[in-house]
């Protein structure tokens, strides 16, 4: 492992402040201000902690400050190393067990408690938290916006792939990191918005004011008329054998490490999940060059966006569908995994079983909204809308129009007069559309003049080729008469090559015919070209299947859209079917020789804060008759740091495991604080003020 | 009509000890919960202190035996309830109350109770870097400790299924049909009960319960805070109680459980009546700069989750246990204040031999827990 030098569309900060740490006694160098967590990653450290039960080492697991996996001892004191700012002399010790709070008998320094006030607290400063924000402001509304990162913008900041979308409603066809950067921009330029990044709302009180936990070592009270509930989802969490190793994350704490903090989190990956998630997390990694042995998926079909799933098997990673994953395995840390093809009742069939080499394991099984803030504030009484991932989960796209249309239906509650367009309603809908029917691709014939190949076959809504060419070259063919159509080229291609480098799924191409043997292809590459002009590249088709070798012809790079295009001479017959150049040579990521593993999923990790397993909870299910999920509180299911953010959405499985209808159960009691505060943090005793 | 010898209503922290008792007498219990599992009523919210060292006889016998039951509950029972004797530990810092705690321990001494005034520098290494300034000693009772409310709830569960108690949960009484002074059956929302004594063990709800036989019990519940850290190595011992009042509030006290977490709680002034028991922002501030002031170490430890919890006062402070002259096989046992869960073991012990074997042992103590007294005193420390 080690830090990210080169990028095909992040840039790497040149100079930045070094500092030395050390770790366990060892000297290390690390950047100054980034997580601690990340630090110790770019050096190779991943075991983190040693769980009290059963010695388990732990490692980093949410990268996001939700539970407390990543709990090192700090100087002296226990704290979350993802998101601790690392600091010139910080001395970082593994934490063993249980953590011994240092002799510290100051006296009580001093006691504050701000409280501030807002006409709405938004919490969650990701594309709907940051449109609502912009819509109430613009009405007069003072707004504090609250987001947990220490910049705004929150999945987005991850996002190095262009939108999909339409360009006039929601940035379609741009990075989801310039949106970022251009929604913080006009977010800032608000006199209403009161801004804290670092700051996790941790409680909703009923006297109608939120706990804020800023900066790791301040609590403010706000009191508000209005909530607006935009914080996102929460990966799904995924059992099976080894779960709990370091290395096992989700896919964001994966984007977080590689695309926020540039760290090459590990050399070779395997995705379990192939919604879009997954197959972007896999794009990511190669972009970061890290190799991915594979995706797989339980499912007969790709679930993400099949452009997304072309792509990454352009690039040369093997999907493997029907597939679940039966362990991972390793001393301290993730060293390999072990996948098998599932039968029609979706049990594995062992005798499939592949073995791979991987450092890491990346779950990116789904998401679920985190609506418990909404929930506890209707029950309140609160006036509170949601937005986003927090209300449905859905692209980034729907949820930017979500967040305008919370922030208007917000402005309604509190008196304002203010019509909601329906066309609002109408087109957040359609961007939240699911990926529809698939089409055949159109039969091309090319000539000598370019044209662009449209290998867009399957509805999605998504239209900028047709916004973005000058000649309107490209229409939707009307068949919903919205952006799920499928474009179509009517010809009058002038060559410029801006449907090529808008595209977000890559999925066109400019082609023409050079000569009864030839064809020149013009391909968008989002990776930094290991070749030269005159060099022969491996071309793919669509489907990622090796077409022939080509001779590259030109490499142009286009700083707007921060893409490369590369131009190859192939044979005639592959002038139409050549979509992509491998960037992952197979042969380094095959399975190994033989599988090997044990196959014990009841071992499997439920509640990854207290280690407890699928077989201790459906035995005690059984032995104590549970028909109330507060009763695993006895073996502490849900007692942990993250207050069962993790464990409690898996737990409808076990309890049919155990054989009770999970409609019959009463689920759990959500009780703040959402993520720990220190004492001292609470009257906001601050020594070093 | 199922019928019974015993019909509790509540499987909180005390219906929970009297059904396994009175079963373990061969008598047939059944307990009808309105909530859907164990202890969820008031149990559930219980910091897990156990204390003998009350000032008064009644709650110094029951409570005695409570401790006894904790002590030897694993050996006894082969349940592991997370019981410290780690103690209590009142630090003073003021003349006044010196004098009354010094005063108190004479009284409680008289009962046989370990407690002693201790000085500084006992208390130093009971709780290692407590606050000194000031400090003028304290009382300090090594032989109470604490458990897992939680794990003493399902442990009597699990004894009392085992012994052939019948329970009910999801159901919820809604009344009763009396004839000569007597409950004849106990309805619920989906059955009805025949039962030689019905006991309202119902916690905060019992007022409720005693107006459906129009019983106006004084008990009304106030609701009080608390809170639990993240688990941290052993680094002191006691049950630490602070009772100097400020302006929002009097006593707080915390202990580490067995887990390692510092779970404390705190006694607001004035009293906050009802039964909301949804989390306020005020609480955390409020307790926690108590806290920091009086143990300056705990300010590194991350607070897990907080909650809130119904007190169910009398009003001298004192539980109800008592039969009652209206309604002859009505016995009450209610207006716990707060205590619930340290008197519910010893006091099933002890209910089940009156029950059971029409016990005279204990007219006193339940003398004076009558419903019937004028409710004029005063607990002391409550």
């Amino acid at each position: 492992m080690s830090r990210i030098t080169q990028h095909p569309i992040l840039s790497i900060p040149k100079n930045r402040k070094t500092v030395k740490f050390t770790f366990n006694g060892r000297e290390l160098e690390g950047i100054a201000g980034e997580p601690v967590a990340s630090a110790l990653i770019a050096q190779n450290i991943t075991e983190f902690a040693i769980h009290p039960k059963g010695d388990t080492p732990q490692g980093l697991f949410c990268a996001n400050g939700q539970c407390a996996h990543c709990t090192l001892i700090i100087d002296g004191i226990p704290q979350k190393s993802c998101v601790t700012p690392l600091q010139e002399g910080m001395q970082i010790q593994t934490l063993y067990h249980l953590p011994q709070i240092p002799d510290d008998r100051r006296p009580l320094h001093k006691v504050e408690c701000p409280e501030f006030s807002c006409d709405v607290l938004v919490i969650g400063g990701g594309p709907s938290g940051l449109t609502a924000t912009i819509e109430l402001a613009q009405l007069g509304f003072k707004v504090i916006l609250v987001d947990d990162k220490p910049q705004l913008g929150g999945k987005l900041l991850l996002q190095t792939h262009k939108f999909f979308g339409s360009i006039e409603d929601c940035y379609a066809g741009m990075r989801g990191i310039e949106i970022a950067r251009q929604l913080d921009q006009a977010v800032r330029q608000l006199s209403k918005v009161t801004i804290l990044t670092d700051t996790f709302v941790v409680g909703i009180y009923k006297d109608r004011k939120a706990g804020l936990f800023v900066h790791n070592k301040n609590y403010y009270l706000v009191s508000f008329e209005g909530l607006i509930v935009t914080p996102g989802a929460r990966e799904k969490s995924l059992i099976f054998q080894g779960n709990h190793l370091p290395g096992v994350v989700g896919a964001g704490a994966f984007q977080t490490l590689v695309n926020r903090d540039l760290i090459r989190a590990c050399q070779r990956v395997f995705i379990v999940g192939s919604g879009n998630v997954g197959l972007i997390a896999a794009y990511h990694a190669l972009q970061a060059g890290i190799q991915v042995a594979g995706i797989c998926d339980i499912l007969p079909e790709v679930t993400g966006y099949q452009v997304h799933a072309d792509k990454i098997k352009r690039m040369g990673v093997p999907l493997f569908l029907n597939h679940t994953i039966l362990a991972t395995e390793g001393q301290h840390k993730v060293e390999k995994v072990t996948i098998a093809a599932v039968n029609r009742d979706f049990q594995p069939i062992l005798e499939t079983a592949q073995s791979f080499a991987v450092d890491m394991l990346l779950i990116a099984v789904g998401l679920t909204p985190i609506d418990e803030f909404y929930e506890i504030a209707r029950q309140f009484g609160f006036k509170v809308v949601k937005a986003g991932d927090a209300d449905e989960i859905a692209e980034a796209s729907s949820a930017m129009f979500g967040g305008r249309i919370a922030g208007l239906q917000m402005a309604k509650l509190l008196g304002h007069a203010v019509e909601i367009d329906e066309q609002f309603y109408q087109k957040a809908a359609i961007l939240k559309s699911k990926p529809g029917k698939t089409y055949p691709r159109e039969q091309v014939t090319l000539t000598e003049k370019f044209r662009p190949v449209i290998r867009c076959a399957q509805e999605i809504p998504c239209n900028p080729c047709t916004a973005v060419c000058p000649v309107h070259a490209i229409q939707l063919k009307p068949v919903q008469n919205n952006i799920l159509d499928i474009p179509e080229y009517s010809g009058g291609c002038s060559g410029c090559m801006l449907c090529v480098l808008i595209c977000p799924g890559l999925a066109i191409t400019l082609a023409r015919k050079i000569d009864e043997q030839f064809a020149e292809v013009v391909l968008p590459f989002e990776f930094i070209p290991d070749f030269a002009v005159g060099d022969f590249v491996p071309l793919t088709d669509w489907d990622g299947n090796f077409l022939e070798k080509g001779e590259v012809l030109r490499i142009r790079y286009n700083k707007k859209y921060l893409t490369y295009l590369i131009q190859v001479k192939t044979s005639l017959k592959n002038g139409t079917a050549v979509a992509g150049i491998q960037v992952q040579d197979s042969n380094q990521i095959k399975a190994l020789p033989e599988p090997s593993f044990e196959y014990l999923p009841e071992n499997g990790i439920v509640c990854h804060c207290e280690l407890v397993t699928v077989k201790e909870i459906v035995d005690f299910i059984r032995k104590h008759d549970v028909r109330d999920v507060n009763q695993l509180k006895l073996i502490r299911v849900g007692m942990g740091a993250c207050g069962g953010k993790n464990c409690l959405a898996l737990l409808p499985r076990l309890f049919k495991e155990a054989g009770v209808d999970w409609q019959t159960v009463v689920p759990g009691t959500h009780r703040p604080l959402t993520v720990e505060v220190p004492m001292a943090a609470i009257i906001n005793e601050d020594f070093e003020e | 009509m199922k019928t019974c010898d015993v019909l509790i209503i509540g499987a909180g922290s005390i219906g929970l000890p009297l059904s396994y008792y009175l079963a373990r007498r061969h008598l047939r219990v059944i307990v009808i919960e309105k909530m859907p599992s164990v202890g969820r009523g008031q149990n559930r919210a219980a910091i897990g202190g156990i204390r003998a060292t009350h000032s008064d006889p009644a709650k110094i016998a029951i409570c005695h035996r409570t401790i006894n039951i904790m002590r030897n509950f694993q050996t006894e029972f082969g349940y592991d309830i997370d019981w410290i004797s780690g103690g209590y530990l009142f630090p003073i810092y003021d003349e006044t109350n010196e004098k009354a705690f010094k005063k108190l321990i004479e009284y409680q001494k008289a009962f046989d109770l370990n407690i002693n005034w201790i000085s500084p520098a006992e208390i130093e290494p009971l709780a290692p870097g407590i606050n000194p300034e000031n400090l003028r000693g304290g009382s300090y009772s090594p032989e109470d400790g604490s458990a897992s409310p939680l794990k003493v709830a399902d442990a009597y569960y699990l004894l009392a299924k085992a012994n052939g108690v019948s329970f009910h949960f999801n159901e919820e009484v809604t009344g009763f049909s009396l004839a000569n002074d007597q409950i004849i059956s106990v309805h619920t929302n989906q059955n009805s009960y025949a039962a030689g004594i019905v006991v309202n063990a119902a916690g905060a709800e019992a007022r409720e319960i005693g107006q459906m036989v129009n019983l106006d019990l004084p008990v009304y519940p106030d609701s009080h805070e608390g809170g639990i850290t993240e688990p941290v190595q052993r680094f002191f011992e006691p049950m630490i109680v602070d009772v100097r009042p400020d302006s929002q509030s009097s006593n707080y006290y915390f202990y580490q459980n067995r887990e390692g977490q510092v779970v404390f709680c705190i006694t607001p002034n004035p009293k906050i009546p009802g039964k909301d028991r949804d989390s306020t922002s005020y609480f955390l501030p409020l307790v926690i700069k108590r806290m920091l002031a009086l143990y300056p170490r705990l300010r590194h430890i991350r607070i897990r989750r907080i909650w809130r919890g119904l007190y169910p006062m009398t009003p001298d402070g004192f539980p109800i246990v008592s039969f009652c002259r209206e309604i002859k096989n009505l016995l009450l046992a209610i207006g716990m204040c707060g205590q619930g869960f340290m008197i519910g073991p010893g006091l099933g012990e002890m209910l089940a031999e009156v029950i059971a074997d029409q016990s005279h042992a204990y007219d006193s103590i339940f003398q004076q827990l009558t419903l019937y007294r004028q409710f004029t005193g005063q607990e002391l420390l409550k």
